[in-house]
């Protein structure tokens, strides 16, 4: 390239005269916008594409972490859609997953309903209520198996301290569902406060121009509120949705994934690490990740375009 | 007044349920055998503390040394993580390489899941000897992060002004420099908040963690899982150990109000 221009005269010619170091020519203006993403993109190969790889093809075989892998074509597959267990894990992440997105809508919209205006101590209740957010979930669950006991739980105390039945949270039956309060424990102040945020950022002229038109207060809300809070409740499903496929530290403190409480992720986790099934492990991995990008890549697309910069 | 009424019997209720089990760790870190299970209310609140728990913890325990493991491997990666997020997201927000196609396929592998990820590299791992060694968490942290810390900044980046780069190029900046001494320091909160995140990310991660540590690198999570199961739950100890270990993130979710919400949405809502 180079060679092809014309020889330069002046204060820049015995600049151009040598050839540029590699150095250069990385931090030059015209490759400089990709040698900044050298490492992103070398670290993103790596760290994706092989696993990826890796999983695709051991899905394929029969293989127990010892000896040489088997081929066994589709088998793998084949078992999977006939394996019961597979199936109901993949239920539950389901149920899980629509039972904890309606709840954090629903209650976390009440709140945000609730908390937006201006009222004293406003800051200490944001505060307060932000705190399980970052809390490892690992801990809560440790924590949660402690409160929920049924023998020696502090929630079966107050229970009976006020006369009431104690409640047994870990049968079978209800499992679940206790799995899923702990989830929305943990984030219900994030969709709050996302709604929250939406809340407080509608234009008031609107709202007032309703008022001054005898719009009954459902009506506003129905027919201003929720519209203009769209974007923001297609946001907190799109990211709930990724993070509740995935969960798999709730359990680790609690069932286990017994009584009736197995996750795809724990599945997927108990046949490879627990009974070595690599194999197989592989292709319930290869279904779990291709339903997750089913199922966020349209949603994610819509978010990016709303992420981009509004200039 | 009514009104008035319903919204604090709601507000603090809402509040008691949110603090309560957080305040029950840290009851329960301070209680010897005997106020443990006690099922006496009264007894919940009004104990006579003890450090016991944390006096076994400290010293049967390897609490202190995986504590400082945990401190490692998240300062160390949140490091790499940022340096190399940094360079791509000022590639993304100022010449949108790509055309966005890159962008969005570095976001999406936020979507990946690990159960996937977990046996190629443990098989990857092992055979290059990684296993159980800060530099492997760590390289696995860095992968898991790099792509919200790279969206996350480029939404930082984003809101300097492509003018004032200009400007100073016209005054005779080079391209490092003016990224140096121009943007830099512009999106100082910007690069606050994301390290926050990715600190907090790797300070709470425990499924890797789980797989890929034993001894020498095993981190405070491992450790603490580690008091469940067997014939008894050693609950005093686990309150006692996740108290310390909860502190950083309650503290950092307490001063980051502001952003924890844009953190959380990649930048999408602004909180």
């Amino acid at each position: 390239m180079l060679s092809n221009s014309p020889p330069l005269t002046g204060p820049l010619a015995e600049r151009e005269a040598r050839k540029p170091t590699i150095w250069e020519t990385l931090t030059s203006e015209r490759y400089f916008r990709w040698t900044l993403l050298i490492p992103l993109l070398v670290l993103l190969a790596i760290f994706m594409l092989y696993p990826l790889i890796y999983s695709i093809y051991f899905s394929f075989h029969d293989w127990g972490m010892q000896g040489d892998p088997t081929f066994t074509g589709l088998h793998n597959y084949r078992q999977l859609v006939f394996d019961e267990n597979f199936l109901m894990a993949f239920r539950r992440t389901l149920e899980v997953l629509v039972i904890c997105i309606v709840v954090e809508l629903g209650v976390g919209l009440g709140l945000a309903l609730l908390w937006n205006r201006d009222f004293r101590g406003q800051n200490v209740v944001r505060g307060l209520s932000l705190l399980p957010l970052l809390v490892a979930p690992l801990i809560l669950s440790l924590l949660w198996n402690f409160i929920l006991d049924f023998n020696f739980g502090a929630l079966n105390h107050v229970l009976q301290a006020i006369g009431l039945p104690k409640l047994n949270l870990w049968k079978p039956s209800i499992a679940l569902f206790t799995i899923c309060g702990m989830t929305i424990w943990q984030w219900l102040p994030f969709s709050t406060f996302v709604l929250l945020a939406g809340l407080k950022s509608l234009p008031r002229d609107v709202f007032e121009a309703a008022r001054v038109d005898g719009a009954s207060r459902w009506y506003t809300f129905r027919r201003l509120t929720l519209p203009m809070l769209t974007p923001l409740i297609m946001i907190i499903v799109v990211l709930r949705s990724m993070w509740l496929i995935r969960l798999f530290d709730p359990l680790f403190g609690t069932t286990r994934g017994g009584v009736n409480t197995e996750l795809l992720d724990w599945i997927t986790y108990r046949t490879s690490f627990v009974m070595f099934d690599i194999g197989y492990g592989s292709a319930m991995a290869i279904v779990s990740w291709a339903v997750t990008m089913a199922l966020c890549l349209v949603m994610f697309r819509q978010l990016m375009k709303q992420m981009a910069p509004r200039t | 007044m009514l009104k008035k009424l319903f919204f604090w019997v709601i507000t603090v209720l809402v509040l008691v349920i949110i603090v309560a089990p957080l305040a029950w760790i840290y009851l329960t870190a301070f209680k010897g055998q005997a106020d443990l299970f006690a099922a006496d209310l009264r007894r919940f609140v009004f104990f006579k503390p003890t450090l016991e728990n944390f006096v076994v913890l400290f010293r049967d325990y390897d609490f202190w040394p995986n504590l400082l493991n945990t401190l490692i491997v998240s300062v160390v990666g949140t490091l790499v993580t940022m340096a190399c997020s940094l360079m791509a997201a000022y590639s993304f927000a100022r010449w949108n390489t790509g055309g966005g196609d890159i962008l969005f396929m570095t976001v999406s592998t936020r979507m990946f899941p690990m159960a996937v990820a977990a046996v190629p590299h443990f098989v990857f791992f092992k055979m290059l000897g990684l296993l159980d060694t800060h530099f492997g968490l760590i390289l696995l942290y860095v992968f898991f992060n790099i792509s919200f810390a790279t969206f996350l900044l480029y939404g930082f980046f984003n809101e300097v002004p492509k003018e004032v780069e200009q400007a100073a190029m016209i005054d005779g900046y080079g391209r490092m420099e003016v990224f140096r001494k121009i943007v830099f320091p512009l999106i100082g909160p910007g690069l606050a908040v994301t390290s926050v995140f990715c600190l907090i990310w790797m300070w709470n991660e425990f499924f890797f963690a789980f797989l890929f540590t034993r001894d020498d690198a095993r981190t405070v999570n491992v450790l603490l899982s580690s008091f469940w199961g067997g014939l008894q739950v050693q609950y005093g100890l686990m309150t006692a150990g996740a108290a310390i270990t909860i502190l950083p993130t309650l503290v950092a979710a307490w001063f980051m109000q502001r952003y924890i919400i844009r953190g959380l949405t990649f930048g999408a809502v602004k909180g």
